[in-house]
């Protein structure tokens, strides 16, 4: 005899299909069987105006469940707290460790016809992978994290060596974060790009030793971005490893720029994911919806109001040379110089390491 | 059983027990458990203890809670006095509206007050704007912002209100018919405060000290957003440990070094401060 077990999730379902069916009459029939799916993103990736082509085509509500951080994201998943989420949102470099965990659901391709316009960077990659082979998160959105700096105290685009250089001692700050600090300081003393995230712990000595001798010239470290754009804002900073954001934020009110060194180029890529435990009816509508982040009208409208560049090639020649050049699509080498900050097989020790450095 | 007037307060020592004993119960549990591939798997293993014993960060860290705290608490008293015998001394309609002054910066949440010390602190802020204006520096004093000078200075404002409103509620129970009677027969100010004021008030000090060393020797977010590259407290490193890390027995250790730490310096300012003469004379009055 087979059991019928309605749990608390296909109930909630249930009923919010009903709602929706009622309400939407003949247009919500024919995808009544998902009215909404749940999205945990970071609000900078999924405003609502980014998402409504997609309400508008499939008729299914995309509701946002903004993430407050990596680690949250994935404790939630770990801890079954996140029963809601429907669609998740790993970072690249730590896609490994939900595949690892069995967080996430093992993907078919050939559900997502818009990947054939990733640019190969994004294909490529293995990070994706499980043990087994298959593919577990799509890359969708990236950027890159430069140097902001105050172009007019710095009269030359910076580099890595500016932000340990006594000549700018008290005007610079670092993030509070093991994982980048330390291969920026890997970088300095000269260790190359394909080897700063996999340093032997006498090279993280070595680091250790050029982060404490940076420390005096440091005003502080920097904690959230919004922190970092009011230290730059206040003149407390005039050059920074950073993200966008504060450039977009001051560019009209200061004279702001943005350095990408040639050392190799921080960049951040966000994964659509489908967490394991999603219940079947919704897994359809969960690869529209992957298919959807790799179309036109998702990277057009972030390309618009976020300055945000997706994975996908779809829209690249029909943006200005200007809005290219805002996301970076301008110079396609970029991809070259790429480096993904990766967590290391010894990142205990790195987290060591960035700990004792501050206490220091 | 007969009840008792005591028996009240059954119910909330049950909640606070329970409340305080299962979380700790589960750090205790964590921190011999082991990690792998971010699974806490369930053990008895000394991994934990034993990276704690042997790391001289950590314990620099809880050191450094403790001294700020301890500080803290001698800043906040040796302000908080003046302010909360001045209080005793207002007009009862005066008193309610200086208390809800005094309270005012605590309505304020953590994070605008921090943002609005940048204002006020920074290189280009309303210190540094005033003094060079009036000639008195040619350059911002970059000390006082982003510095443990920062530090110190935000968690003693901070803290004031808790500080004064324990000395005042027990400045206001002296009886004044005994500082007259030390004035009367020639006491100074200065020994009238310190044979008769102080002793009758450090019940007040001391559940004032209590709280603001418990207060400020945990507190991650000041010094982590306003003391600069000496920002670093134990507390922020355990929220690394349990976030970022994923090491929650390392975590759990320290976490439980730290507030067995905090415990014993607690119960020693406690011991002492309720030691003295006027103390016991107090208390024992109840």
């Amino acid at each position: 005899m087979q059991r019928f077990i309605l749990n608390r999730r296909q109930m909630l379902g249930g009923l919010a299909a009903g709602a929706g069916l009622s309400l939407l009459g003949p247009m919500g029939r024919a995808s009544a069987a998902v009215s909404e799916i749940v999205w945990a993103t970071w609000d900078s990736n999924g405003h609502p105006e980014y998402v409504e082509a997609f309400e508008k085509a499939t008729g299914t509500k995309v509701k946002l469940s903004f993430l407050s951080s990596e680690d949250a994201q994935f404790a939630a998943l770990k801890t079954g707290s996140a029963a809601d989420w429907d669609v998740v949102n790993p970072s690249l470099n730590q896609a490994r460790r939900y595949i690892k965990a069995g967080e996430l659901m093992p993907l078919d391709l050939t559900k997502v016809p818009n990947l054939a316009h990733m640019y190969d960077v994004f294909k490529a990659t293995e990070k994706v992978k499980g043990e087994d082979g298959q593919t577990y998160a799509i890359p969708y959105l990236w950027g890159l994290n430069p140097i902001v700096y105050r172009a007019d105290i710095h009269t030359e685009e910076p580099t890595y060596s500016t932000l340990f250089d006594p000549k700018f001692k008290g005007q610079l700050a670092m993030r509070d974060y093991a994982l980048e600090s330390i291969a920026i300081a890997a970088l300095h003393i000269g260790i190359p790009r394909d080897r700063a995230f996999l340093l032997t712990s006498d090279e993280l000595a070595e680091v250790k030793k050029a982060l404490i001798a940076q420390k005096p010239l440091l005003r502080t470290y920097w904690q959230t971005i919004g922190d970092l754009t009011n230290l730059i804002a206040t003149g407390e900073v005039t050059a920074a490893f950073s993200w966008r954001v504060p450039y977009d934020a001051l560019k009209d009110k200061m004279k702001v720029a943005m350095a990408k060194p040639k050392a190799g180029i921080m960049g951040w890529c966000d994964c659509f994911a489908i967490p394991s435990s999603l219940p079947e009816e919704k897994i359809e509508t969960a690869y529209k919806f992957a298919d959807y982040l790799l179309g036109a009208d998702y990277a057009s409208t972030i390309a618009e109001i976020g300055n945000y560049a997706t994975t996908s090639s779809i829209i690249r020649d029909k943006l200005t040379p200007e809005k290219q050049e805002a996301i970076f699509i301008d110079d396609l080498s970029v991809m070259q110089n790429f480096m993904w900050p990766e967590a290391p097989e010894n990142y205990s020790e790195w987290l060591k390491v960035w700990n004792e450095v501050k206490a220091a | 059983m007969t009840f008792r007037q005591s028996h009240l307060a059954l119910p909330v020592a049950v909640a606070i027990m329970a409340g305080c004993i299962a979380p700790l119960a589960v750090l205790v549990a964590f921190s011999f458990y082991e990690v792998e591939d971010f699974d806490l798997i369930p053990a008895f293993s000394f991994r934990a203890w034993g990276d704690l014993a042997t790391s001289t960060t950590d314990w620099f860290l809880i050191g450094k809670a403790v001294l700020s705290g301890v500080a803290t608490t001698v800043f906040t008293a040796l302000l908080g006095f003046p302010v909360a015998l001045a209080l005793t001394r207002l007009a009862t309609s005066a008193k309610g509206l200086a208390i809800i002054v005094l309270l005012t910066p605590l309505y304020t949440g953590e994070i605008v007050r921090i943002y609005a010390w940048r204002i006020v602190l920074g290189g280009e802020g309303l210190v540094n704007t005033l003094l060079l204006g009036l000639g008195l520096i040619d350059e911002p004093l970059k000390f006082l912002l982003f510095s443990p000078f920062t530090i110190g200075l935000v968690l003693t404002y901070n803290n004031l209100p808790f500080m004064v409103l324990a000395i005042w509620v027990s400045a206001e129970m002296v009886d004044r018919r005994l500082i007259e009677a030390a004035r009367d027969l020639g006491a100074r100010p200065v020994d009238a405060f310190f044979r008769v004021i102080f002793p009758l008030t450090t019940p007040g000090l001391a559940a004032g000290s209590l709280t603001v060393f418990a207060l400020s020797a945990g507190e991650m977010l000041t010094p982590s957003l306003l003391g600069g590259t000496s920002g670093a407290t134990a507390m922020a490193l355990v929220d690394n440990l349990f976030g970022t890390a994923f090491d929650w027995p390392l975590a759990s250790a320290l976490a439980l070094a730290l507030l067995a730490t905090l415990f014993l310096v607690a119960s020693a300012m406690a011991g002492l401060l309720l030691r003295l003469k006027g103390a016991r004379a107090v208390i024992g009055r109840a």
